[in-house]
């Protein structure tokens, strides 16, 4: 059996803790549903299969389950389909469906390219079975592009020949466009709603082929979001937007310590007598207080007095960690991800290059606070969610209210942002829990914007110790680097499903973005050493390589001023084994016009593959002050293999790009006693307008199979920002965030 | 109390400390402006007060009695999308789009205030924070819409 994916440990978890969702799932069935498909994921009414369902009157409607959270699913996906079926863009609407199983992300859990069910080895087979609908690991794409685009061919040869039979001709003599099927021998026309009722009747025995690239009309052209217009007249309808009739508010109190427990509530009447409270109750996830309003809901939750259960994890300080890492880079490592040639041979007597690089905790901080919205009734029920694992809420809602999974609905709405946090089941779980006690009556559970900040599953804090021998030539004769941090999927699983959960050793996202990099390198080494810790850690856009691009990118960097390289030609010239990363490094150099910039301005260079993707980064910025920067301006190139939307990809850059920025610059998250100390933005800040740069974006033409654009483009930021510090400082920067070594940014 | 919102008279019966925020999106269901910090930090729940860029999660109620609120539903008082919300979807802007009837109620009051801003304008008002990192789209869009409204004026006058 191979090595575990990553995001197999959730899933799996999900599945083993609470059961199958409805049916058997799974690969196979992707492609049996896009033949027939007689569920209800699109809710009630005929289909042609699980994605398409075309009306009388021409209205097409589309399922997407993948949930959007500002990357641009809901325009992607339809665009693949759209391609095929061959129908303009602006008549499509979108539902996204119940969670069943032609539905499943078979990418996310295998990373291998569906359809590919042969070349699964055992593991990857049981992985591709199960049916997980979840939004994460930049997967959509890779996921759809193939299964969507035929899903989308299909009910084209499905109206084709319904057309077909009524003009008693064979459907190679018909053709499909814009919405018509056309007799090819007359020019007779029927539109697809005349067409779809007898179409659904229609089998297809083999599955189309799919047009060629030459051909495409939509994929690779910058089509209009289709979520956009209500998202600028206010009509878009996130989690928290949810309204329902008679529905009540929840706020939940937390205890104060994280792992912590609150065992009493000792002044239960006098809240609950509080104006528009209706209830306060203790369940298993902490105390809560139901009211006919949002803010008298958290009001009254801030005023129970509580007595509390520290759990035993009053101990945890941040510094006391920081000390922790120190011993377990010190001591042998838990497992090595990578060792090829004898690194502790070379790396002996003069010339050692020796650093070490440290990142904290950080937190996921959404726009919009968690939330969720159920309703309990006697055999029956309901949630109304931003989530990015439809099937998780559908499994959590059956494990905390015991109602039959078929008596289940998951509405999924909008996301207000989510970057791995909305993949989580603990809001739902909540939000399920004190729905319980209300039955009858829908509640929608708000976390305050605090107590979204003090209860995350956080990026781990990590620190990396790097040693290294570079030759007068620049050549790399070793690189060994040993990493401490929590494993990212040992917690999430202890979470999900604490039988199944695995050793730390077996999680390779420790080191995800730190093995394997694409430079040559004549002796190279990468282990880890687990830091056990209750604090709970999760996915955060990008996860390993959130701060494995900043440890290695910076300590390469170094490398390259330890010989007096410059460190764009430093990289290229490690780079020939791999001419993807080599065309896309030179290409960000060329953007950028590396070399040649100004007086009082200065670069920084990073390249980082994470999620199939390969970005190259030069970060701009001109000396105002004192440690004082105007970061002016990002320069990105991307080969993400064939891309389906490219302003979308663009989008995703800029967007990533500030992201890590505003980790890189102010991002941290402390522990004092056992609690988080940071509570809202103004302690957790983020890049605002005055400090984003401008971002110029390169897509690559690479005729491969598609990469993901959702994350790919955070992990550079950061080091390609404390590479250009150095360039203008000589200081090298080695922990984060920026502004504890007092630089500042405008 | 009695709000003007959007040009029409809403009764409302609330604490008079309860913030416009949660009248607006509890009381009243009108969820366009939504909470983000509830410390008037992050810019997701403004809205203009007498056409001022005004964060309402912190706002008593009671203070704008007898003012004009203009909340992203009624930012468009003719059924057409404003200029600022045409450079939104030209720029396609937004992505969660969260924050961005925040980012919208921001942009026409800095517009109302300065016609033609530079970008050292767009800078010291524009202060909602975009998780997204939507801020390039957006500082574009509002350079495009002052166009846009400049471009109207001169066919009205």
């Amino acid at each position: 059996m191979g090595k575990w994916t990553r995001r197999a440990f959730i899933g799996t978890g999900g599945v083993l803790a609470t059961g199958l969702v409805v049916g058997v799932a799974g690969n196979m069935y992707v492609s049996k549903a896009i033949k027939k498909y007689t569920g209800k994921g699109m809710g009630d009414g005929e289909s042609l299969n699980a994605w398409i369902r075309i009306a009388p009157d021409n209205t097409i409607t589309l399922a997407v389950a993948r949930a959007e959270m500002g990357q641009g699913v809901y325009t992607s996906i339809p665009q693949l389909i759209a391609e095929e079926l061959e129908v303009d863009m602006s008549r499509i609407k979108v539902v996204h469906p119940q969670p069943e199983s032609p539905y499943a992300n078979t990418f996310m859990m295998t990373q291998k390219e569906p359809n590919a069910f042969k070349g699964y080895n055992l593991m990857e087979k049981m992985l591709a079975f199960l049916p997980i609908i979840a939004t994460g690991g930049s997967s959509s794409i890779p996921d759809a592009f193939t299964n969507m685009r035929t899903a989308g061919a299909t009910a084209r040869e499905m109206l084709k020949e319904a057309a077909a039979k009524e003009w008693g001709v064979k459907r190679s003599d018909c053709r499909a466009e814009d919405g018509y099927i056309i007799n090819n021998s007359n020019g007779a026309k029927l539109s697809y709603g005349e067409l779809a009722t007898a179409a659904r009747t229609v089998e297809i025995k083999d599955l189309p082929e799919l047009k060629s690239k030459a051909d495409w009309t939509l994929i690779g052209k910058p089509v209009q979001r289709i979520d956009l217009p209500e998202k600028v007249n206010g009509q878009a309808e996130f989690g928290i937007d949810v309204r329902l009739e008679n529905m009540l508010f929840a706020a939940i109190r937390h205890s104060s310590t994280i792992g912590g427990k609150i065992i009493s509530i000792d002044n239960q009447s006098d809240i609950e007598n509080r104006k528009g409270v209706k209830k306060v109750v203790l369940t298993e996830f902490g105390a809560a207080v139901i009211a006919d309003n949002t803010w008298r809901a958290k009001n009254a939750a801030l005023a129970l007095q509580v007595t509390e259960d520290d759990g035993g994890n009053a101990g945890i300080n941040s510094a006391d960690i920081s000390k922790a890492f120190d011993k377990i880079l010190e001591s042998p490592p838990l497992a090595i991800s990578e060792d090829e040639g004898d690194v502790d041979a070379i790396l002996k007597g003069e010339g050692i290059i020796e650093s070490t690089y440290e990142v904290p905790y950080l937190a996921h901080a959404a726009m919009e606070p968690l939330n969720c919205t159920v309703l309990v009734e006697d055999d029956k029920a309901t949630a109304w969610v931003g989530h990015q694992g439809s099937s998780f809420v559908h499994s959590t809602l059956n494990a905390v209210s015991q109602i039959p999974k078929e008596n289940i609905i998951v509405n999924t709405t909008l996301l207000g942002g989510a970057f791995g946090r909305r993949g989580e089941i603990d809001f739902v779980a909540k939000a399920t829990a004190v729905a319980m006690t209300m039955k009858g009556t829908p509640v929608q559970t708000v976390f305050t914007r605090e107590e979204d900040m003090q209860n995350d599953m956080y990026r781990p804090a990590a620190k990396s110790k790097f040693r290294a021998k570079v030759n007068d030539d620049g050549d790399i004769e070793a690189w060994d680097n040993m990493m401490a941090l929590q494993s990212v999927s040992k917690s999430v699983t202890t979470r999900v499903a604490p039988a199944i959960a695995p050793s730390a050793e077996a999680d390779e996202a420790t080191s995800e973005g730190a093995a394997h990099l694409p430079y040559s390198m004549n002796n190279r080494k990468v282990s880890f050493g687990d830091y056990a810790s209750p604090i709970p850690v999760g996915f955060w856009r990008s996860v390993g390589s959130s701060q494995n691009a900043f440890f290695t990118e910076c300590f390469l960097d170094e490398c390259a001023h330890a010989v007096g390289k410059d460190p764009f030609a430093f990289r290229r010239d490690k780079l020939n084994d791999h001419p993807r990363f080599k065309a896309v490094l030179e290409k960000v150099a060329e953007i950028s016009n590396w070399g040649n910039v100004g007086e009082n301005t200065y670069q920084g260079i990073a390249l980082h593959k994470s999620f199939g993707s390969i970005v190259g980064q030069v970060a701009q910025i001109t000396k105002v002050g004192e440690k004082q920067f105007s970061i002016d301006q990002f320069y990105s190139a991307i080969d993400c293999g064939n891309y389906v939307n490219p302003d979308t990809v663009e989008a995703q850059i800029e967007g990533g790009i500030v992201f890590g920025l505003s980790a890189a610059l102010y991002g941290e998250i402390t522990w004092s006693d056992g609690a988080v100390n940071e509570m809202n933005f103004p302690q957790y800040d983020m890049v605002k307008m005055n400090v984003s740069p401008r971002v110029q974006v390169h897509i690559m033409d690479v005729d491969e199979y598609p990469g993901g654009v959702g994350e790919p483009g955070t992990p550079p930021a950061a080091p390609a920002l404390a590479n250009a510090i150095f360039a203008a400082t000589g200081e090298r920067l080695r922990s984060l965030p920026l502004k504890n070594h007092g630089y500042s940014f405008i | 109390m009695k709000l003007n919102i959007n040009g029409t008279e809403k009764e409302v019966n609330v604490e008079e400390s309860m913030p416009l925020l949660w009248v607006l999106r509890d009381e009243l269901n009108m969820t366009g402006t939504k909470y983000g910090c509830g410390v008037s930090y992050c810019g997701a729940c403004s809205v203009m007060i007498d056409g001022i860029a005004t964060r309402t999660c912190t706002l008593p109620v009671s203070a704008v009695v007898g003012k004009e609120i203009t909340t992203i539903e009624g930012v468009s008082n003719d059924g057409n999308l404003t200029a600022v919300q045409r450079a939104w979807i030209q720029h396609q802007v937004p992505q969660c789009g969260y924050c961005q009837s925040g980012q919208i109620l921001a942009a026409e009051a800095l517009l109302d205030e300065i016609p033609e801003p530079t970008d050292s304008d767009i800078d010291a008002k524009m202060t909602n924070i975009c998780r997204c990192g939507t801020y390039q789209r957006v500082r574009d869009a509002i350079h495009s819409a002052a166009k846009m409204r400049m471009q109207e004026a001169e066919l009205l006058d």
